[in-house]
């Protein structure tokens, strides 16, 4: 009996740890540094809501990349539930399941009151409630709302807000400074020019690759645009029509390969969202795009690579310097929703907390209406979080005039949505980078995907042009 | 009827009904097929034809328009060619594996029972898990595959197997065969079991060796049961979208995209339900014609 209860509790312990350490090595992103003190988180703010609220809210979101804000988030939820009269149950989930659990709920009219994700969810138009109500009054309070986050919840078609969007993260550079100060710029590359022979010479001198992903992922779509938008060309026009067929796409596309082959790896067609953090941290990238996540895990679990992690703004082209905003908030009130008002006085109370979500983020989430949180200059001058050195993160101060919603410039519109999701970008740069096709062919082949897709939409009158 | 209880004969109850307890005892395994096979497969051919998307779940008919919209887009006709590849190659190494294993699981050695269970235990474990597994064991950074390569000399560099189309393609094709070995090993080794032994004993004092037994005796009797494993590895890796979905996500440059993961992608992910269930359709045919001919060729086996 005693053997097979030890036998049973080293199967248990040991399929607890290999579980644990699955979940931990499953988390794309983590948490690394604490706050330097408590005091210097921002006090929440309360504000009755304009009507008498009851019954339950659900809400459904993400597991943050920073485990600190669910945390709070629970907590601040609960709270908020008490002062109301409102019992709010709160379920965050793996932010690549939330688009399935979405659709499932939306298919079987039922499920949360309230739905997050963090990247385009504008298909679901047709099923959520207009939150025209929730903007305008966000507007009243707290003025002007940043146009990346209007571009990304407004459908100029149906003149709708499909989604409500307070938050958003940018896209930087992350580069290795030791490694940039080898090919004699320290600071990094400031284009995409001097990325590619600063890159290519780090690569010929110690063997570590650029890390811009080519592969079916989020991360990869980013870089995608970020490169377009800089070469002067984009997927749609401002009108929603597609336009990526022109000399500049070829051009990027051109850069892409060239990138590729003289300064990256095989390995950028094999990633996973997670990859190039990893890459980072590990020495085995000099230069990724993403947000300040893989720095901040960096900052906890091995802090000499974090000090050497440095970041520049979205790298210039020919054209501009634009990158593609990292997430975009976007929370939706299915019309099937059992509690719709409390659902629209969270989000206002959840707004108006803006300055806790962005410190409880590390300074991940930044505000939509920037008026809310004055004290973001001063964190990023002087990282509340320990960064060496302290204003490291400055260069965020002015990320929204360098950073540009998904579909710039035009809307985030469900097709947008759907050659984001269907990858059609990044195998675009890859086909021609792997010498599939050629540049203008590859080009060629996205614009017949994405004309089938925008006429699918346009037949359902959610998409212009 | 009346004489009958009189001599004590009990009354025929329903139990004692064949017809009632035949239909009774396959009742839950009807009503099973019917809500999780039947009833999605005729919501699927009626989402082929709809306009359903995830986020508008009102039904209006459109026709053949998806179908239109789907032969038209390249990267359908390149999963339904890796589709037929990634089928065809795991079919044939899964039978092969599956049948060498079978002789060495029916064989008497020491410690055969860890040996059994350790060959079931990638059937056992579940394929999102077990595929999580290989995305590590594969990764371009901390690969131990690589590693273990690299201490034996054969490699410099890492192979980095999921960035290339052809190791992205062996290794998805790979990892399939490693996970469904181990239900066509159970099912050849039942079949080897049932072969008679006088048959391989006759066959012994007639002087013929391992592969003349093997070659002109339990292959051929086994053959039917043979064909079942393949048929059965051909339907759960024409409809597989795991490995592929959780190793490749498709790619590089959709390399590895099969028909179930394409249809994934652009119905849930990408939002178009009617295109996603047409494009999940094409499944069906090519299925039901496989089935087919494996069932009509086991069929003349068993006749011979």
């Amino acid at each position: 009996m005693t053997d097979r209860l030890s036998r049973r509790g080293f199967l248990a312990s040991t399929a607890v740890a290999l579980g644990t350490a699955g979940l931990a090595g499953c988390a794309s992103e983590t948490s690394g540094p604490q706050a330097r003190g408590q005091g210097d988180a921002p006090k929440e703010v309360f504000t009755a809501p304009s009507r008498k609220l009851s019954g339950s809210l659900t809400i459904l979101m993400w597991s943050h990349f920073v485990p600190r804000h669910d945390k709070w988030f629970d907590r601040f939820a609960a709270d908020w539930g008490k002062r109301v009269g409102v019992n709010v149950r709160v379920d965050h989930i793996n932010t690549v399941d939330v688009p399935r659990r979405a659709a499932s709920e939306i298919q079987a009219r039922q499920g949360h009151d309230l739905i997050q994700h963090i990247a385009p969810f504008s298909q679901y138009e047709p099923a959520v409630l207009d939150m025209n109500d929730v903007v305008q009054e966000a507007s009243r309070r707290w003025g002007q709302q940043i146009e990346l986050c209007r571009r990304s919840s407004y459908n100029p078609n149906t003149r709708r807000f499909y989604c409500f969007c307070p938050g958003w993260s940018p896209d930087p550079g992350n580069y290795r400074r030791s490694m940039w100060q080898q090919a004699g710029l320290p600071n990094g590359p400031s284009s995409w020019e001097e990325l590619l022979t600063g890159a290519a010479e780090i690569k010929r001198r110690t063997g570590v690759p650029c890390g811009i992903g080519l592969s079916p992922e989020t991360d990869s779509n980013m870089a995608a645009r970020a490169l377009l938008w800089s070469f002067g060309a984009s997927e749609q026009d401002a009108a929603e029509k597609v336009v990526i067929n022109s000399p500049e796409a070829v051009a990027a596309v051109e850069y892409m390969t060239r990138l590729w082959k003289q300064a990256e790896t095989s390995e950028v067609f094999s990633w996973v969202p997670a990859s190039n953090n990893q890459a980072l941290i590990a020495g085995k990238s000099s230069y990724i795009l993403n947000s300040i996540s893989a720095w901040r895990t960096a900052m906890g679990t091995n802090p000499k690579i974090g000090d050497d992690v440095f970041f520049v703004p979205a790298l210039r082209g020919p054209k501009a310097a634009l990158a593609a905003q990292h997430v975009i908030q976007q929370w939706i009130v299915p019309k099937h929703a059992a509690n719709p008002d409390a659902a629209k006085e969270f989000l206002l109370h959840y707004t108006a907390n803006f300055p806790s979500v962005t410190y409880q983020s590390e300074l991940y989430d930044l505000p939509g209406w920037p008026s809310l949180v004055p004290q973001l200059n001063g964190w990023l001058d002087n990282d509340p979080f320990g960064a060496k050195p302290p204003n490291k993160l400055s260069l965020l101060k002015n990320a929204a005039s360098w950073s540009a919603n998904i579909g710039y410039p035009g809307p985030s519109n469900p097709a947008i949505g759907e050659i984001f999701s269907t990858n059609v970008l990044p195998t675009m740069f890859g086909r021609a980078a792997r010498g599939q096709v050629s540049a203008r062919q590859a080009v060629a082949d996205a614009e017949r995907q994405m004309n089938a897709i925008f006429k699918n939409w346009r037949d359902r009158k959610l998409v212009g042009g | 009827m009346t004489a009958r209880r009189r001599e004590g004969v009990p009354r025929a109850g329903l139990a004692d009904r064949e017809g009632f307890l035949a239909w009774a005892m396959l009742l839950p395994s009807v009503v099973y097929i019917v809500a999780l096979v039947g009833v999605p497969f005729l919501l699927a051919v009626a989402f082929a034809f709809s306009d359903v998307t995830t986020g508008d779940p009102s039904y209006d008919f459109v026709g053949l328009r998806n179908f239109t919209a789907v032969f038209d887009d390249g990267v359908f006709w390149r999963s339904l060619g890796n589709t037929l590849l990634f089928t065809t190659s795991a079919m044939v190494l899964i039978v092969v594996f599956g049948k060498i294993l079978a002789n060495i699981l029916v064989a008497d050695f020491r410690g055969k029972w860890l040996v059994r269970f350790l060959v079931l235990l990638p059937w056992t474990t579940p394929v999102a898990l077990s595929t999580i597994s290989w995305l590590w064991f594969l990764d371009s950074i901390y690969s131990p595959v690589d590693w273990v390569l690299r201490r034996l000399g054969l490699i410099e560099g890492n192979v980095v197997w999921l960035g290339d189309p052809g190791t992205a393609m062996l290794s998805v094709v790979l990892v399939q065969t490693w996970r469904l070995t181990p239900l066509a090993a159970v099912i050849v080794m039942a079949g080897l079991v049932a072969i008679p032994r006088d048959l391989d004993e006759a066959a012994r004092i007639d002087g013929a060796g391992f592969w003349r037994r093997m070659l002109e005796v339990t292959i051929p009797l086994t053959l039917p049961v043979i064909a079942v494993a393949a048929l059965f590895g051909a339907i759960m890796t024409f409809t597989d979208m795991t490995v592929s979905y959780v190793l490749t996500r498709g790619g590089p440059t959709h390399a590895t995209d099969v028909l179930a993961s394409w249809a994934y992608f652009r119905g849930i992910e990408g939002g178009d339900v009617g295109q996603g269930a047409a494009i999940a359709l094409f499944l069906f045919p090519i299925l039901l014609a496989g089935a087919i001919a494996i069932l009509r060729a086991v069929r003349r086996l068993e006749a011979q």
